[in-house]
């Protein structure tokens, strides 16, 4: 956290007419990291981030660049470029002068712009492309002249809107890695918008969850998966168990939760919870213990009994759904090395430590 | 059978032009079978009549103009149409529209009625206000389609890479629908150029090639109006090829930007 800031937002605010899209947003993003703003459609995350461009204009609110307040400046007079979800490259130029449409306007020389382009289409793997048509790339190789159209200007901020949203699976998974290598040998700051949380979790430094025009919650990837702080981050991100029940004691570091007829410890982390108060708890499928029920004895704490109900082969892993008398759990384990499986109707016992589950107040 | 019936169909469309076309080079002044012989008599003496060559004149300017004035106020309404959503633009759309479906009569008498109301003499400068009326529904229509496939985040795109709302225009949206303009102007100057009704209400003593043509029908049946005909046709084809052919190509790139897209 001692990197400096170099884009602030302050009490961001965005209406349409009556619809308030954004509401009072706060937010630093760091020098040199990829910030991921992550959200269901609908959330706010492409606004927020035309705010930041500079589409449009904020309705309260300051937007600072670099310490600069550029609220009040159009897209053209603000450090940042944009790479489009649907690339936008101008089909009456050829990849070249695509690449070279920003640095022409800034007027600079031809051989400086020239050496410019070259070294920006090596950079994306395109070194032999610049006489290309647009209409004759591929969606990856399009993809890559966006971003060599918008980081040949050394913006301060590289803006990217679902960039991979036009690609097919394989191609994302190899444009992401490509990604993580431009940033690497930029060192440019990325703000980096999808609604797609494999695509956050393996790029961003950090992730902003967005819900309804605010933010839900801040943190890395790893922070974001074991601690949600709401029961939409902890849906959102990855998939859950959520068990819900009433608070039955409070010790001073374990919370007790009555969830069907056992009880549920977990631990209080700091959050205010009075008994008889209803909450959430969420455990991820691979923290979960499973057993065969056959010759353990009666527990009914941190613990249900099911039944197998579904087992889903996926390579180097299994994923099990387990009917309880309370809620249908998924348990998630790697393949074991002997290939032994739990078979669907067997009897079984799903447990868990107490620090594998989150309780969740909202 | 049916192949008879095509080929009735095509000589029903086509006999009276082949015919006209045929007898504009007839050597003996005679509008009937058989034919005499080939020769340019007729050519010569159109072209040596001031009457006719005053009216090709006109006719010329009055294209000209009106397809200048209709591109420029055409391309406005078009991209400001294409920047409104929904029922708005829907309702502008059709208001824009809206005259192609008005007959030629009515406008002509409306625009004679509002002409005198403004005390404007009827001239040339009549006939190019009365051509820009009737022709700029078919421009707007015409570049429309075709802003319909511009992606407004081209714009955005040049704006954030440094460009000014006029230099977005100039070196993003003007360059891709421009020859889209270009055709649409070259269709405008041809529906100019042949207009007949509303230019009869609207002309004063300065007249156009068609009410020329016409005229001289009036007079006597001469073979001479065989070929200002043709000259006439020629023109009027040549030009619409030529400006069908840009809107065509036009829209076909822009299908397959689009169909590229989709698949990507």
């Amino acid at each position: 956290m001692s990197l400096p800031n170099i884009v602030e937002l302050y009490g961001v605010t965005k209406a349409f007419g009556a619809l308030t899209v954004l509401h009072d947003i706060d937010l630093s993003i760091q020098q040199g990291e990829i910030l991921t703003l992550l959200g269901p459609s609908g959330c706010g995350k492409t606004t927020l981030m035309r705010l930041i461009a500079g589409f449009e204009p904020t309705t309260h609110g300051r937007v600072i660049i670099e310490g600069v307040d550029v609220s009040n400046l159009s897209p053209d007079q603000r450090p940042v470029n944009m790479v489009f979800q649907r690339y936008a490259l101008f089909p009456h130029l050829d990849v070249f002068d695509n690449v070279a449409f920003g640095l022409r306007l800034k007027k600079w020389p031809k051989d400086r712009i020239r050496e410019a382009v070259q070294h920006m289409l090596h950079l994306v793997q395109l070194g032999e492309y610049g006489s290309r048509w647009i209409h004759e790339l591929s969606g990856g190789q399009a993809q890559r002249v966006a971003l060599a159209r918008a980081l040949v200007n050394a913006p301060k901020v590289l803006l990217l809107d679902e960039p991979l949203a036009a690609l097919d699976l394989k191609i994302r998974h190899h444009m992401l890695a490509e990604l993580k290598r431009i940033h690497r040998e930029t060192g440019t700051t990325f703000i980096y918008v999808t609604h797609d949380q494999d695509e956050a979790t393996i790029l961003s430094d950090r992730i902003v969850l967005m819900n309804r025009g605010r933010i839900e919650q801040i943190g890395t990837p790893e922070e974001m998966y074991a601690h949600p702080r709401s029961l939409f981050c902890a849906r959102f991100l990855g998939e859950t168990n959520i068990l819900s029940g009433a608070v039955s004691a409070c010790d001073s570091d374990l919370t007790h939760v009555a969830v069907g007829r056992g009880t549920v410890k977990v631990p209080a982390n700091g959050s205010a919870v009075s008994v008889g108060q209803n909450v959430s708890l969420a455990i991820r499928p691979e923290a979960l213990q499973v057993r065969r029920r056959q010759g353990l004895g009666e527990t009914t704490e941190n613990a249900l009994d099911g039944v197998v109900e579904d087992v889903v082969f996926m390579g180097s892993r299994v994923v099990y759904s387990i009917r309880t008398p309370v809620e249908t759990l998924k348990f998630q384990e790697t393949r074991s090395v002997d290939g032994s499986m739990l078979a669907p109707g067997e009897e079984v016992r799903a447990s868990w430590r107490p620090d594998a589950a989150v309780l969740l107040t909202q | 059978m049916l192949r008879f019936y095509v080929w009735l169909y095509v000589a029903f469309l086509y006999a009276p032009i082949a015919v006209i076309t045929l007898f504009s080079f007839h050597s003996s002044p005679s509008l009937t079978f058989p034919f005499e012989g080939v020769s340019l008599r007729w050519y010569e003496k159109i072209f040596s009549d001031t009457t006719f060559m005053t009216s090709l004149q006109n006719s010329l300017i009055v294209g000209a103009s009106t397809a200048l004035v209709t591109t420029v106020l055409g391309s406005l309404t078009a991209l400001g149409l294409a920047r409104l959503k929904g029922r708005i633009q829907t309702f502008f759309g059709l208001l824009a529209f809206g005259p192609v479906a008005l007959p030629g009569l009515f406008l002509g008498i409306a625009l004679v009625m509002l002409f005198s109301q403004m005390g404007l003499q009827r001239s040339l400068l009549t006939v190019t206000i009365a051509h820009v009326l009737f022709t700029l529904p078919f421009f707007i229509e015409a570049v429309r389609s075709r802003i319909e496939y511009f992606d407004l985040s081209l714009e955005e795109a040049a704006r954030d890479l440094g460009a000014t709302p006029m230099q977005a225009f100039r070196l993003v949206t003007l360059p891709i629908i421009g020859p889209t303009i270009g055709g649409a102007a070259i269709l405008s100057f041809a529906l100019s150029f042949d207009e007949f009704i509303i230019t009869v209400f609207v002309s004063g003593n300065d007249t156009t090639l068609p009410l020329t043509i016409w005229s001289m029908m009036r007079r006597a049946v001469s073979p001479d109006i065989n070929a200002a005909s043709v000259i006439s046709l020629g023109l009027s084809i040549g030009v619409i090829l030529i400006g069908g052919l840009l809107v065509w190509y036009q829209r076909r790139t822009a299908l397959n930007a689009r169909a590229r897209d989709t698949q990507a």
